[in-house]
Parts: structure tokens; sequence; C-alpha cells
């Protein structure tokens, strides 16, 4: 089961995407967790959050964009500009970050300036405020209403709340599963690894979704757990991430990521849709409320409160900082929770590093090797007599 | 940081540097040249600055708003730090002190050939990310090492166009543990949802001014405060018209003085008489048929796409003088007042403001509406080709002010511009501009020297002919 | 008992061995293209200095950037926790060592226990580290060796591009061309590193007293910049080459290992 997980969650199409397009599904991705994916579902679309993995070149990405930007967006447009999702039947830009939202253009332009059938036919620009406020959370769901409109006409699907509702709550049931795995990670000794986890995730936002909850039941159902008892607990923080590899990295033979922040995966509480609610209200609440980005400006305390009260869940030994160079998003934030943290005693590892062709994994094994070795005296410390 | 560096607060030292400087045309000739021989560091950009009429008033000005700054908290005021792009008028409306990082940077930068490096640097050891934009970056390592005036509260509204800006801003907040707020950009900019969003959002940041100044809102300021802005919109348009004419009627750091003025004062008659003095050396100028660039003749006009470059001595207005070139302005000193000449020339009234003094509801979505057309939260918060934002924008002024070519200057911090400058410098090629990208930082020689900056852009000028 | 330190970093490769009282030989080579005969040249050379075989050596760690291509260690560990260690013994005052290597610069904090607090390392960027030195002796057609005392005749520094080694080499170019000294551009050279260094070490937090360890340790003029800069003294390693003290480190946590006290 894992090994199919890691399979999906690796690979840019697979074989459930394929199948359920060869009958007639649309697929639409999405660049940011921001994106309710339930109105997709209500749609009777698959919902795929874009990915950037295995990109070995730049060179078309680094036509479009700058220098001076993060590795993430420039793989996913190098990926679009070589035609890797060509199965998508559309795509929804969100302004995440600066960088993720000139996506937009890039692969517009792009695709006019290499004269490649590479757009998907149905493009929305979904504008997610920075902030959460009784009218930010309006325009939000006057954006949904946007967005129902314009794919229902695009693709001609008749849109119905009774539908919406059902995906709330098939969602909310696949987030339950998914806090299930979670606990595995949080449980002392850890029965995951953040690894396989990651897998689940990832995979999971590339496929569709109602199978991917049967594959969640069964393997909840048959997982026995595995020893990793005297791994040293790592959270990690930081930059999107999915790449699997990463967490590996991070982990080696004698880390466990039990909790993380990252966008790509629940991030540390799952937060379920208010069922009770209006289901565009509930949506656009539950989303914005989720987000654990500094996107969202001014929510720093909010955002430290959750890491710290996670760290004594899980039982964190060191928090692992890291951003994607040229993430000023997390590389500014990072630098406030290391201070926060430290001076509350936790360890923290700051780590810059690349994201696709360029990453580079030893530099960042040496680092975290000697955090892992800092630990390990902590450990031998509050051994002391 | 240098223990040197913590003897005094950076910005006070600013205020009384630009203080003296204000005061050097007082005197005579002979004593203004003698005093010169005593500065040798400040002598380039004095001598700059008072190439214009306006140059003395200029320094005066300058002096004001550090003078303000520092002794704020003694005069029973509140500081509140604050970007460029977010317009000051209401701050002086509930009487609050701005302090515009992007300006103070500006102010070291342009005098002291060191720069802000060290404060540069004292953001990475107080854990801020060094890729972020370098205009923030210069003068907020001073305000996180304490020396400089203490911060009561921080508003930014660039959260939907930069995000490196308004992440400093978060930063320091967070950091420092202060009140606040930000004013959230869609990315469109005409439809009414927008407009009524940009009120609402407005209006809580009002709310939020009040609350910590413990000042309400005076009606009757706000109102004076507009009007003032309508007169000096009506300067600006005129100081616009002029730029389009060949010969520039008007000295080659009208723009900076147009835009850094406005940032500094914007709705406070010591702009207003600023821009008097401006229009009224253009009309001489023009009546004169005199030049106002100190150049013998104009081989090209450039329009600056983005900002200038803010390094030692204005040596990039200095660089134009010495090859010629005519300056046309850059995406900093357009307002997008309804009366404005790009504005009346395009047709483009529902890109534009009013301002409307009747009601206070009137004046709250004039006032909105003012913010939300500053440069750079007009036009670069959507998609770049999208109607009235940059590309469109580009090409209307180059246009309109004859530009021969365009120059994009920014910092390696700028995130939203270098994800797609060079998708805007194919459409600006494409529509006959020729166009250079320069890969310097605005606010940092140690980034790229500034003599590799200009080796670069005279090679430009000579491989595409405009000199 | 013997043991061994071994320490592959991007330009050089040091073997230290250890008795458990002293460092009976030491070698420094140039790192090989294929990091595990640039260790057994190093080893070999080591061993014929101290005339033992190697195989009376009976434990070895591997650091450095290439520690898990030492074919004959029984362990690695990382090159942070080896130069904390190896400087805590030759001078148990330290409380901050700055480590300026071939391709990086790392700053550690330590307690009072010579254990890891806290370390920053510099990113991405040759500026700051022995290659940006390096680079800068190529273009000024001086040996490495050379720099250090060229710029200590210097009297007026230039101004470099410190941000980007590459921008700093075509300002260095300009300058001999406009006919500057080399000894006022060396100067120059070794003020921007140390001022690129600065900033890392204040992101760590000064603590004394503060040592140097690395190749660019031997770089005098780059070490007196610093402490101008830094306002603190500089504790030079004199006892042992301060390229060593990774290898030293190693070394000493290979005796532990070994059952060694």
């Amino acid at each position: 089961m894992f090994e199919e997980l890691y399979t999906i969650a690796r690979s840019i199409n697979n074989e459930y995407i394929i199948k359920a397009k060869e009958q007639g599904a649309l697929c639409i991705g999405y660049t940011c967790s921001y994106f309710p994916e339930e109105i997709l579902h209500a749609l009777g679309i698959i919902p795929y959050r874009i990915k950037g993995l295995n990109v070995s070149s730049l060179s078309i990405a680094d036509a479009a964009f700058g220098p001076f930007i993060c590795s993430h967006p420039k793989c996913l447009l190098q990926h679009f500009a070589l035609g890797d999702y060509s199965f998508l039947d559309g795509i929804i830009v969100t302004p995440g970050c600066d960088s993720m939202r000139r996506i937009d253009e890039c692969i517009r332009k792009t695709a006019v300036n290499l004269d490649l059938p590479v757009v998907p036919p149905f493009f929305f620009h979904y504008a997610v405020p920075h902030k959460i406020t009784e009218y930010s959370v309006k325009w939000l769901v006057e954006e949904l209403h946007r967005f129902i409109d314009s794919v229902s006409a695009h693709f001609g699907l008749p849109f119905s709340y009774e539908k919406l509702k059902e995906s709330i709550a098939f969602y909310n049931k696949m987030r339950k599963r998914i806090e299930e795995l979670n606990a595995l990670r949080m449980h002392y000794p850890a029965r995951i690894t953040g690894a396989d986890a990651v897998a689940v995730y990832v995979a999971g936002l590339s496929m569709p979704r109602d199978r991917f909850y049967s594959m969640m039941e069964s393997l909840l159902s048959e997982y026995t757990g595995t020893d990793l008892e005297d791994r040293k607990r790592v959270m990690l923080i930081g930059s999107a991430n999915d790449d699997i590899d990463f967490i590996k990295t991070v982990e080696g033979e004698t880390a466990v990521v039990v909790a993380d922040t990252l966008c790509y995966g629940p991030r540390l509480e799952v937060d379920y849709v208010d069922e009770e609610d209006e289901p565009l209200h509930a949506l656009a609440l539950r989303y914005l409320n989720h987000s654990h980005c500094p996107r969202m400006y001014g929510g720093y305390k909010q955002r430290l409160a959750k890491v710290v009260e996670a760290i004594r869940t899980a039982q964190v030994e060191g928090v692992v900082l890291q951003n994607i160079r040229f993430c000023d998003l997390h590389g500014a934030e990072n630098g406030l929770i290391e201070r926060d943290l430290e001076k509350m005693g936790i360890p923290c590892l700051r780590l810059e590093r690349e994201y696709g062709p360029l990453a580079d994994n030893e530099r960042m094994r040496m680092r975290i090797d000697a955090f892992l070795e800092r630990l390990e005296v902590r450990r031998l410390v509050c051994e002391r007599p | 940081m240098r223990k040197a560096l913590k003897q005094y607060n950076f910005d006070w030292m600013l205020w009384r540097t630009y203080e003296a400087g204000s005061r050097l045309s007082a005197g005579t000739k002979q004593e203004y040249d003698i005093a010169l021989r005593y500065i040798p560091n400040f002598r380039d950009p004095v001598k700059e600055v008072f190439k214009a009429k306006a140059g003395q008033l200029f320094l005066q000005m300058t002096a004001t708003y550090l003078d303000n700054i520092v002794n704020a908290h003694q005069r029973g005021k509140k500081t509140c730090m604050t970007t460029f792009c977010f317009s000051p008028a209401i701050l002086y409306a509930l009487d609050i002190v701005p302090v515009t990082l992007e300006l103070l940077t500006v102010m070291m930068t342009f005098l002291y050939k060191r720069g802000t490096g060290e404060f540069l640097d004292y953001c990475n050891e107080a854990g801020f990310t060094e890729t972020s934009c370098s205009s923030q970056r210069g003068s907020m390592g001073a305000l996180l090492a304490d020396i400089g005036t203490p911060i009561d509260m921080v508003v930014t509204d660039s959260p939907g166009v930069c995000d490196t800006n308004a992440n400093a801003f978060a930063f320091f907040a967070a950091y420092k543990d202060l009140p606040f707020f930000q004013l959230n950009m869609p990315p469109w900019l005409v439809e009414e949802r927008v407009t009524e969003y940009h009120v609402q959002d407005y209006k809580a940041l009002i709310g939020f001014l009040e609350e910590q100044s413990g000042k309400k809102l005076d009606v009757d300021r706000l109102r004076e405060i507009l009007t003032e802005l309508q007169r000096q919109d009506e300067l600006i348009n005129e100081l616009e018209q002029y730029l389009s004419y060949k010969p520039l009627p008007l000295p080659v750091t009208t723009c900076l003085f147009i835009y850094a003025g406005r940032f500094m004062f914007a709705g406070m008659p010591i702009y207003t008489q600023l821009l008097e003095m401006l229009v009224n050396e253009g009309r001489e100028n023009v009546t004169l048929l005199k030049q106002g660039i100190n150049i013998s003749h104009e081989k090209s006009r450039g329009f600056f796409c983005y900002i200038d470059h803010y390094t030692h001595s204005l040596r990039l207005w200095q660089m134009l003088e010495e090859l010629n070139i005519g300056y046309s302005g850059n995406i900093l000193s357009h307002f997008w007042a309804d009366s404005n000449p790009p504005v009346v020339h395009n047709n483009w009234k529902e890109a534009a403001y009013s301002i409307k003094t009747g009601t206070l509801e009137e004046m709250l979505t004039s006032i909105s509406a003012i913010n939300s057309r500053m440069p750079m939260i007009k036009s670069i918060r959507g998609p770049y080709d999208s109607p009235y934002m940059w590309l469109q924008d580009t090409l209307a002024l180059a246009s309109m002010y004859k530009a021969d070519f365009i120059v994009y200057n920014g910092t390696p911090g700028c995130r939203n511009t270098w994800g797609m400058v060079k998708l805007l410098a194919q459409d600006t090629e494409k529509a006959g501009f020729p166009t250079h990208i320069m890969y310097a930082d605005a606010f940092d020689d140690r980034v790229q020297s500034w003599d590799a900056t200009r080796d670069r852009f005279e090679e430009f000028l000579r491989v595409r002919r405009l000199l | 008992m013997i043991v061994a330190g071994c320490d592959i970093g991007s330009l050089t490769t040091k073997v230290v061995l250890f008795d458990g009282k002293k460092i009976i030989a030491s070698s420094i080579i140039k790192s090989k293209p294929k990091p595990e005969d640039g260790a057994y040249e190093a080893l070999q050379q080591a061993c014929a200095i101290a005339t033992v075989n190697q195989d009376n050596i009976v434990y070895c760690v591997g650091t450095g950037y290439g520690r898990k291509r030492v074919p004959f260690a029984n362990n690695t560990i990382s090159e942070i926790s080896c130069h904390t260690k190896g400087a805590f013994y030759l001078y148990p005052n330290v409380r901050t060592i700055i480590d300026i290597g071939g391709q990086d610069c790392k700053v550690i904090s330590l307690n009072t226990h010579g254990e890891v607090d806290r370390f920053v390392t510099n990113d991405k960027c040759a500026a700051g580290t022995g290659r940006f030195l390096e680079v800068m002796a190529k273009v000024l057609k001086i040996e490495l060796q050379e720099l250090s005392n060229m710029a200590k005749k210097g009297n007026e520094a230039i101004t470099l591009a410190s941000a980007c080694t590459v921008w700093a080499q075509a300002d260095v170019i300009k300058y001999l061309n406009e006919g500057i000294s080399k000894e006022n551009i060396a100067l120059g050279v070794c003020k921007s590193m140390a001022k690129r260094v600065g900033v890392l070490v204040n992101q760590a937090s000064i603590k004394r007293d503060v040592c140097i360890t690395g190749g660019v340790a031997k770089n005098s003029a780059v070490v007196k910049e610093l402490e101008n800069l830094l306002g603190v003294t500089i504790v030079k390693i004199t006892n042992v080459d301060p390229q060593l003290t990774g290898a030293l480190g190693a070394a000493l946590f290979a005796y532990q290992k070994a059952g060694g006290k």
C-alpha cells in the first residue's frame, strides 16, 4: 500500500487519474492549499494540487521568471511548459505568495512565446485575502461564488448546494482519517515516519479523493506501525514541500518528523469544516483559519502558539525551520520562531535550501547531522546525575 | 553592529545632516563655496539637489520630516512605521507621525558612501531574511537595533501587492510586539466590489489608528488635507505636462521631488510649496524656451518603469545628465487623479480617483481610492498584462512622455517584479521601446557596484544606438 | 591505542592520529576527485610520519563533506561537532568558533562543557568562504598564501561588492586596470571577506573567547579585520595547524568511541 502511495506521490500523473479521465472525468489543478477542494468534488471534478517534482532543468522557467525567484514555482512552470500537466482541464492560481501568483502570466506567456498548447482550457485567478475579518471572509465567499459560476459555465456542469454539503461531509470524514494518521506520528514512540506520512498526504492530493479515502481506510486498518523509539523527534516548519526525499533527508536513520506545518499536508490540525453553517461561508472560514502561513500578515503570535502546543503534544525535541531560497515569508518568520523557541529552550535549526534540480541534499545533510548530534547531547545531559 | 553606530540614533543623525544641508544656500555664494570644501562626503549630493531652484526647500522639507520623527514623542504624538506606497495623508489627519522605512533608507543612501550596509546586515542578525527588499531593511535594521525613534504602531498596505514589503513590516511588528494593521489589496482595481472592499478596509484602518493614537478623526481636518491634495494634484498635472515637452523645461530631479515629497507630505502645505516652486521654474523655462535639465542637448529620453537608483550622491541623476539623457519619470511619480494627464489622455477615469470633500462617506471613499492608486499599489497588484496594470501603465506613460527607451531597476528582493519583468520587457520591446533590465540593487551597492551598473547601462545605450 | 580522524573537505583532506595523550602525526593534502583516494593518501602520509601501520589504528571517525566516503571510517560525525571538539580540546576557554573552510563558513556557539549550543552556516554563496579568497588570489595572479602579506602592505582598501564573488571579481579586474595597487586590492578583499563573516558571527551572538579554525585562519589579514569589526580579540590556535581542528575533533571522538577516556 505504501509503495503505491509513494509512486503516486512521486509522479505527476498516475493510473487513477488516467483511468478516470478515460471515463470522462475532469481534473483541475490548483497551486495553493487555500483553495477548497470540496467545491470541485461537488462538481464531480478531480482536484489536483500541482507539484514540482522530478524537474531536471529550469531552462524554460528561467526565461520567464527572473533569477531572484523561489525554485518551486519555477519547477511548476517547467512542468507546464513541457506538457507534463496536459491532463489538466483547468488551473486555479492563488496569490499564495508573489512568486506563485506570477505563475499566472508566466504560464500564459510561455505558451505564447513557445507556441505551445500548454495552457489548460479553464484558467482562474482565485483571490484569497491576507487577513481574516468579516469583510475579507465576505470577499472570499464572493470569490467562491465567482468561481462556481465560472467553472459551471465553462464545463456546463450544474452546481448543487446539496452536493456541496455531501462533499464537505465526505472531506470531514477524510480529515478524521488524516487525524488518525497524525496521531500515529505524534504518538510516543512514533508509529510512522514523517516520510511515510507525507507520502500519504501528497498522494492524497494527486488522485480521486474517493479512491484515496478507501486506501486510507485500508491503510489504517492494516497498519501495524513501526518501531521508531530511539529516533529523535523533530518538527518541520517552513516553505511548501511535496518532496518526500527532503523529509527522508531530514529524518535520515536517526530522526523522525512527528509534526509539520507544511502546506502539502494537513499541517498541525486538520480543522473540520462546520457542517451546520452555510457551506460557502463555512469553507471560507475554515480555509482562511486553517492557514499556518506567514502570508497571513500579523498572525505570527497565533501561529507560534499552535507550534508550541504541538511541540508539547508531540514531545518534539527539536525544530527544523526550513525555507526555499527567496521564500521571504518563511525565511523571515523562521527567524522569529527560532528566537522564541530557543528562548523556551527548544533547539532549532534554520536551513535555507533549494527545491528541484538545484536541491543540495548533501549540504543539508551535514547541517541536519550536526543538529541531531546536538539533540543527542541534550538527551545525555538530561540523563546526567 | 559596530559600537560606534550605537552611540546615537540614526534618524537624529540624518535630521541634523539634512537640517544643516538645508541652510547651505542661506548665505552668500562665497560662503556656500567655502562650506562645500568642508563637507567632502556630502558635497556631491548637495550640489545635485541645488541644481533645482526647489532644492533648498526639498532639503528643508526632508529635515522637517525627520524633525517630526525625532521629536514626535516629546510633542505628544504617536509614531507609525509605514511604507512609501501608503499615503500618509490619513496619518496627518490623525496627527500621527509617519516613519516611512524606504524614505529613511534613501535619505541615508544618498548621503553616506557606506549606505545602510550595517543596518542591512543587522536585519540578518535579528533573524530576518537577507533576500528581502533592501529598501525596508536599510532603515529597519537601525530600528530593530533600537537606534531610532521608538515606533508605536505599524501599518502597511502592500499585502496583495508586494509580499517582501508587507513581510518586513509584519516581521518588525512581531519582533517588537507592536500593534499591526494591513490594508489588503485584491488583484483588480476597477470593479465595484473592489472599491467596496477598499472602503471597508480603510474604515477598519481608521478605527485602528484612532484606537492606537487615542484621537478621533477630525472631519474638518480630513477635508483640509483632501483639499490640499486637490491643489497638489493640479500642480502635479501641470508638471507632468512639462515632462512631456522637448526640451525638458524642468531639472532632472523633478520627478524625485514630486514623489519623495508626496510620500513625505501628501496633503500638507509644505509639499504644495515645493510643487509651486517646481511649477514656477517650469513655467519660466517654458516661457523662455529654456532647458531645465543641465545637458547640452537631449540625445535620448528614458522612462524608468519601476524605481530609480538611490545610492550615493544621486549618481543616477548625475549620470543621466552626463550622458545627455532626458528623464521622463518612473512608476513612483504617478498618482492617477482623474484630472491627471495620462488619465485624461487615455480616458482611464474608471481607474483613477476623484476627490470629493462633501460628506464624511465621500471623503473616506476618496481617500481609500487615493491610497489604492498609490504607486505599485495600483499597478503591481494583478497580472502585469491585466487592464490598468503594469504593462498598460508603462506603455502609456513611456509614449506620453516621449521616451526612447525603458529601464527596469529594482532590487533582488522584489519578488513580484522579478516574477515577470522579463515578460514585461518582451512586451515593451515588441511595442518599440528598447528595454534595459538592471540587475543592480537600487539601495545597496554591495550587490552590484555602481561602476558595473553604469557600465552595463552605457553598453545598452551604445548597442541600441540611443546615444 | 591509536585512533584516527579523517576530515575530507572541498579543498583539502586531513588526517590526525591520536594516542590518547597527544597528536602523534597529521597530514594535509589537496582533496582528490575521488574522496576515497584522498583519504587513503592522507592516512598513508600520517602513518608514515608516525611510523605506524594502518592496522594499528583501532578506530576512525570520518568528518567533513566527504565523511561518508572515508572507506576506513568506523563512524561519521558532522564537522560542526568535530570542530567544536577539536577547538575545545586545544583551547578549553573557547565559547565561539569561527570556522572558515573552502566552501562554507560556520559559526559555532559552545557551552561550558564544550558542547554545541547553536550554530549558523553561510548558505549557498562563496562570499565569506575560502573559495572567495582563492578566486581573488587568482585574479591578482598570486598564490593564496601570499594574499595575507600583500594585504598587510595596503594602506587604503578598495571597496568590493561583497555580496557576490562574481561581481567582486569584476571589481578587482576593474581596479587592476585602473592601476590601483595590488596591496590595496588585497586589503579590500580581506576586509570584504571579514565583513561577510562578521554578519554570520553576529547572527550567532558572540561569546568570549572566540577562536578561528579552518584554512582561512592562516590568513592573518582577514583575522585582523574580523577582530576590528567584531571588537574582540580572536584567539589564534598556534600549537596545531588550524586546518586540522576538524580532523583532531574526529580523532577525539574516535578515542571516546574506542573506549578511551
